[in-house]
């Protein structure tokens, strides 16, 4: 792609975050996310594939499907209410009614359908952002309307697709399809903390972002796209194949990483909320993702040097990519929960 | 609720609908997006029209203009389906599937 | 004139159902058309005159042509219209969908609320037309957002249809 094409599209797909994040009116909130889509359908589709463009023309459909039910809400909200503001959505119908778009939009669980398929389709770099960047206008929105949205619905949003994301996931052997899966689970969690402590969703936010780029960096390294490839990882790179597996279990959630974090405050919030029940179904249904993260991590480290493999050794091209960013988030992903307090404070 | 209301909403949904439901042709559901945006075109004109509220009046145009750029990205995406495709047809896009 | 907002308010619900009870595309674009003509009487009767010119040129005169252009290309031997089963299901299930839901409100409507309503006669002087012209002065913002993502628009279009290098009908 031209460099002066590149630089419009990637200078709008930052536009489109920032107005979204910078509007109170819900007109200039759907502009934002509408420049958002239109700008990433030529990254998407610029290797011209026909699974690129499938990819993209379902994503399109579902994005603009969701951005025309936000205005649609929000201008049933303004004729019952007289109110243009994001944060007064008061009308009931317009809010479940946004409340389901933006799930739409984000890939929660009864509408997470076209999420495995869209990620299946891309490139590593634009995978990466459709699973980091392109949420955070949705959540921008999410974070405003979470003190008027139903709370039941939420609390359904949220175990459904953490079930839904585990479940999902545990027949994949393709790295985006899980990584799809995972960041559905994940979705989840951020939802049902929304009613309680909207702040709690940022944090998750945050480190899903760290933890998926992570991933998604290490995967653009060793160039791997089902989990066979993975298995030759230590060849390629050791010292990566050795941080890859707590990366991994950080992402699933296991104590002394990174990952651990999001899940102990939130399952704390609930339980101080009294949803005992809530918080144990979200709990064991993270031991469905963590099922595959394990065999992610089975693939790449304990099937190690004297084993055979089943798959032809890839040339030991050097990689292009620069390290130096692998490096700084791979030790986020590992080493935050120490500094648990200090985040905490910086967020709340 | 008030029959104008009533009018664009069932207008929206029915294109909502036709669009979640099964369509043949790519270019159907895009024709069904853009009448969910004529029915949010009426709502919003409607709306500064029977608040008298000038100011807003410029919404429905830039909703116009939005929608505008929607459908011809819509239009170079069925135009790059039916290049890689073969076809329009909306069930021969399954490559992805599993 | 009650009666002229009721027949152009149906007219508006039933060119969607045209639309959204899957014929072949040719007619979808047909009943798009009827609905948009519809939409602009209607705002024509509330006193939107610019509004309803802009609908008019916008969609009658840009978007159609397009859309009839694109329909060529998705063409096919023997269309589907409105009388064939399978369209005709999704016709009589919308239009008992919306006369249910209409059922359900119609409770709500008091015979005076069209009127109360008020119409506005053809005036020189548009509040609609002043207002528009506001995009040039306290809109200038919305305005350049609409130029940026118009621009925007050309290259994600020129980007996506690019590739004929690589053959007109490619299958890789």
């Amino acid at each position: 792609m031209n460099p002066y094409v590149l630089m419009i599209l990637i200078s709008s797909l930052g536009i489109g975050t920032t107005l979204t994040f910078m509007s109170s009116h819900w007109l200039l909130a759907w502009m934002g996310l509408e420049i958002n889509t239109l700008a990433i359908i030529p990254l998407m589709a610029q290797q011209h594939h026909p699974r690129a463009v499938e990819a993209t023309t379902k994503y399109f459909l579902t994005q603009a499907t969701a951005a025309a039910m936000i205005l649609f809400a929000s201008t049933t909200n303004a004729w019952m209410t007289g109110e243009w503001n994001i944060q007064q959505l008061s009308h009931s119908p317009s809010t479940t009614l946004v409340t389901f778009a933006l799930a739409l939009k984000i890939g929660l669980a009864p509408m997470h359908f076209w999420m495995p398929e869209v990620m299946q389709g891309l490139d590593l770099t634009t995978g990466l952002i459709m699973a980091t960047w392109q949420k955070l206008a949705p959540f921008a929105i999410i974070y405003q309307i979470s003190s008027t949205t139903n709370p039941t619905l939420l609390t359904t949003l949220g175990i459904l697709s953490t079930l839904v994301g585990g479940w999902g996931g545990l027949n994949q052997t393709q790295l985006r399809k899980i990584l799809a899966y995972s960041s559905i689970a994940h979705m989840g969690w951020m939802i049902i903390i929304l009613q309680f402590m909207p702040k709690l969703t940022l944090l998750n936010l945050m480190i899903y972002i760290i933890m998926t780029s992570a991933m998604f960096m290490m995967f653009k390294y060793n160039n791997a796209t089902k989990i066979n490839y993975l298995t030759l990882t230590w060849s390629k790179s050791p010292v990566l194949a050795t941080l890859t597996m707590p990366m991994l279990l950080s992402l699933g959630g296991l104590p002394p990483l990174t990952g651990f974090m999001p899940k102990w405050l939130i399952l704390q919030e609930l339980t101080k909320q009294n949803l005992a029940i809530t918080a144990s179904i979200m709990a064991l249904a993270t031991l469905l993702s963590l099922f595959f993260y394990l065999r992610l991590c089975y693939a790449m480290t304990l099937t190690l040097s004297p084993n055979t493999t089943n798959t032809s050794s890839t040339w030991r091209i050097k990689s292009p990519q620069m390290t130096m960013p692998l490096a700084t988030i791979s030790t986020l992903t590992i080493m935050l929960l120490p500094i648990t307090p200090t985040i905490f404070s910086l967020i709340m | 609720m008030t029959p104008v209301h009533f009018s664009f909403s069932a207008a929206f949904i029915l294109g909502l609908m036709g669009l979640a439901f099964h369509r043949t042709h790519l270019l159907s559901a895009l024709l069904c997006l853009e009448g969910m945006m004529l029915s949010l075109f009426i709502a919003l004109s409607m709306w500064s029209l029977q608040l008298e509220s000038m100011s807003y009046a410029t919404t429905p145009v830039l909703l116009l203009a939005f929608s505008a750029c929607e459908a011809s990205a819509g239009l170079a995406l069925l135009v790059a389906a039916t290049r890689t495709h073969g076809t329009s047809h909306l069930q021969n896009l399954n490559l992805l599937q599993c | 004139m009650v009666y002229l907002v009721f027949l152009f308010l149906l007219g508006l619900v039933l060119g969607l159902i045209a639309v959204a009870s899957n014929p072949a595309p040719f007619f979808g674009a047909f009943g798009l058309v009827v609905a948009a003509a519809f939409g602009c009487g209607i705002l024509v009767v509330y006193g939107g005159s610019f509004l309803s010119l802009i609908l008019f040129l916008i969609y009658l005169g840009g978007m159609m042509v397009v859309f009839a252009y694109s329909a060529a290309l998705a063409a096919e031997p023997y269309p589907e219209t409105w009388g064939a089963w399978s369209v005709l299901v999704y016709v009589i299930v919308s239009v008992i969908g919306v006369l249910g839901a209409g059922y359900w409100f119609v409770g709500e409507w008091d015979k005076f609320m069209w009127v109360a309503e008020e119409f506005m006669e053809l005036g020189v002087l548009r509040g609609d037309f002043s207002g528009v012209a506001l995009v040039y002065d306290l809109g200038g913002g919305m305005l350049i957002v609409c130029g940026w993502v118009l621009l925007l628009t050309l290259f994600v279009v020129l980007e996506l249809i690019r590739g004929m290098g690589r053959g007109c009908l490619r299958a890789i």
